[in-house]
């Protein structure tokens, strides 16, 4: 048990980059389930080891549903030999990601987001799939590209953040800040006096929007115009009656 | 909350790095954008994360902006994979490969050239409907009638036509 909390880090990743891999589509097919239960198991060492220290109950058993369901369905996602179920898993990905964001008190923008992602991007593209590829499984569905080097560089960078989380420890960087507080946010982006971030969560998140980014809300709303126009004009038309 | 926001950067780290390991494995341009928005998820939480660390909506703030350009960037990515599809009748990346200047040599792994011819095209498949008993006699008289049902070959089922004679006959 020693050795492992030494090497905790190293361990998650080769464990969780090989369920990756294990998973991967190519030529042969490996039994999906031991793949995903690896993975799965690195990523429990990975938080085991970042040494989280719990709230209440209640929150940390519904993060643990949410981060296992969020990974899972990525993993899930990105291993799919059929576009159509890695699209359904992206979606549910979404759900778990916006479940995480409603523990985050942020439930605007767990609706938001599932609102958007869920509701019209992954239905979208699953119309387009659907279009593109009515003759069924595709051969380039089912080989991916490089996985062991694309694993690896992939998980070299995941350690190389974990390894940089773990040395700064952003808990520490909080008492400090709680301490002395330097450069503080604007106070339009700040819940209001005697409330917490959980409390006021719609009425703060209205003032940080319209208040502090105003100009930067009209400015996102001209970049969804000019996307709009720009999609209809790159579109084809539909010349011989086909997609 | 000190100690518990650490949890929430490592599943955005590993949200981020799942998607970027989509990114460079899937070859059907779809699923590569899906994959780009998997990391804007990672990026997202991380954000949120840090907002909340520091007791401000700016995270939040942030995000409903990365979501507007999230979805700005799937419809315009959807408009030029149709545009793509349209000209190459097909998902695969690795068609554009053939963008490259001549003289180079194929990005593409001889395996990975040899893999694709060996996949066969799923056949084209019609549904096979069931003989629904045999050919009605139109003869008026009743004992002609009894005489063919007892026949043995009016108790074989009509065998239903070839499917790619139909498919010629069709196309003719």
């Amino acid at each position: 048990m020693h050795w492992l909390e030494e090497h905790w880090l190293g361990v998650s990743l080769i464990l969780m980059g090989g369920g990756v891999w294990w998973l991967m589509p190519r030529s042969w097919q490996l039994p999906r389930i031991i793949g995903l239960i690896t993975a799965l198991a690195g990523a429990y060492l990975m938080s085991w080891g970042i040494k989280s220290v719990g709230g209440d109950l209640g929150d940390t058993v519904m993060f643990w549903v949410f981060a296992t369901g969020a990974i899972a369905c990525a993993i899930l996602m990105i291993t799919n030999r059929n576009p159509v179920y890695a699209a359904l898993w992206f979606a549910l990905a979404t759900l778990n990601v916006c479940g995480l964001f409603w523990l985050e008190a942020a439930p605007f923008l767990a609706a938001a987001t599932v609102i958007v992602y869920a509701g019209a991007i992954v239905v979208t593209f699953v119309f387009v799939i659907m279009l593109a590829q009515q003759s069924g499984a595709t051969a380039y569905d089912q080989h991916a590209r490089q996985p062991l080097l694309a694993t690896l560089a992939a998980f070299l960078v995941l350690g190389l953040l974990l390894g940089m989380l773990r040395d700064a420890n952003p808990g520490d960087v909080l008492v400090a800040k709680a301490q002395s507080p330097g450069v503080t946010a604007n106070l339009l982006s700040q819940p209001a006096p005697g409330k917490t971030l959980d409390d006021d969560t719609m009425r703060g998140l209205g003032r940080s929007l319209f208040g502090d980014y105003l100009f930067a809300v009209e400015l996102a709303g001209t970049l969804l115009l000019i996307a709009t126009i720009g999609a209809i004009a790159i579109a084809p038309r539909r010349s011989r009656g086909t997609l | 909350m000190t100690g518990e926001v650490e949890r929430y950067l490592v599943v955005g780290a590993a949200l981020f790095v799942l998607g970027a390991l989509g990114f460079f494995t899937r070859r059907n341009l779809i699923l590569m954008v899906l994959s780009a928005e998997l990391m804007l998820h990672g990026v997202s939480l991380t954000f949120v994360t840090f907002g909340r660390m520091h007791n401000s909506f700016q995270g939040q703030s942030f995000t409903i902006f990365i979501l507007t350009v999230a979805a700005c960037e799937a419809g315009l990515a959807l408009s030029l994979i149709l545009a793509l599809y349209q000209r190459s009748k097909t998902l695969d990346i690795d068609f554009w490969s053939e963008l490259r200047e001549p003289g180079l040599p194929s990005p593409r792994l001889a395996e990975e050239r040899e893999a694709r011819d060996l996949v066969a095209p799923p056949p084209l498949e019609f549904p096979h409907l069931a003989p629904a008993g045999h050919v009605p006699d139109l003869e008026d008289e009743f004992g002609k009638l009894v005489d063919d049902a007892r026949s043995p070959t009016a108790d074989t089922p009509l065998e239903p036509p070839e499917p790619r004679e139909l498919v010629k006959s069709v196309t003719k």
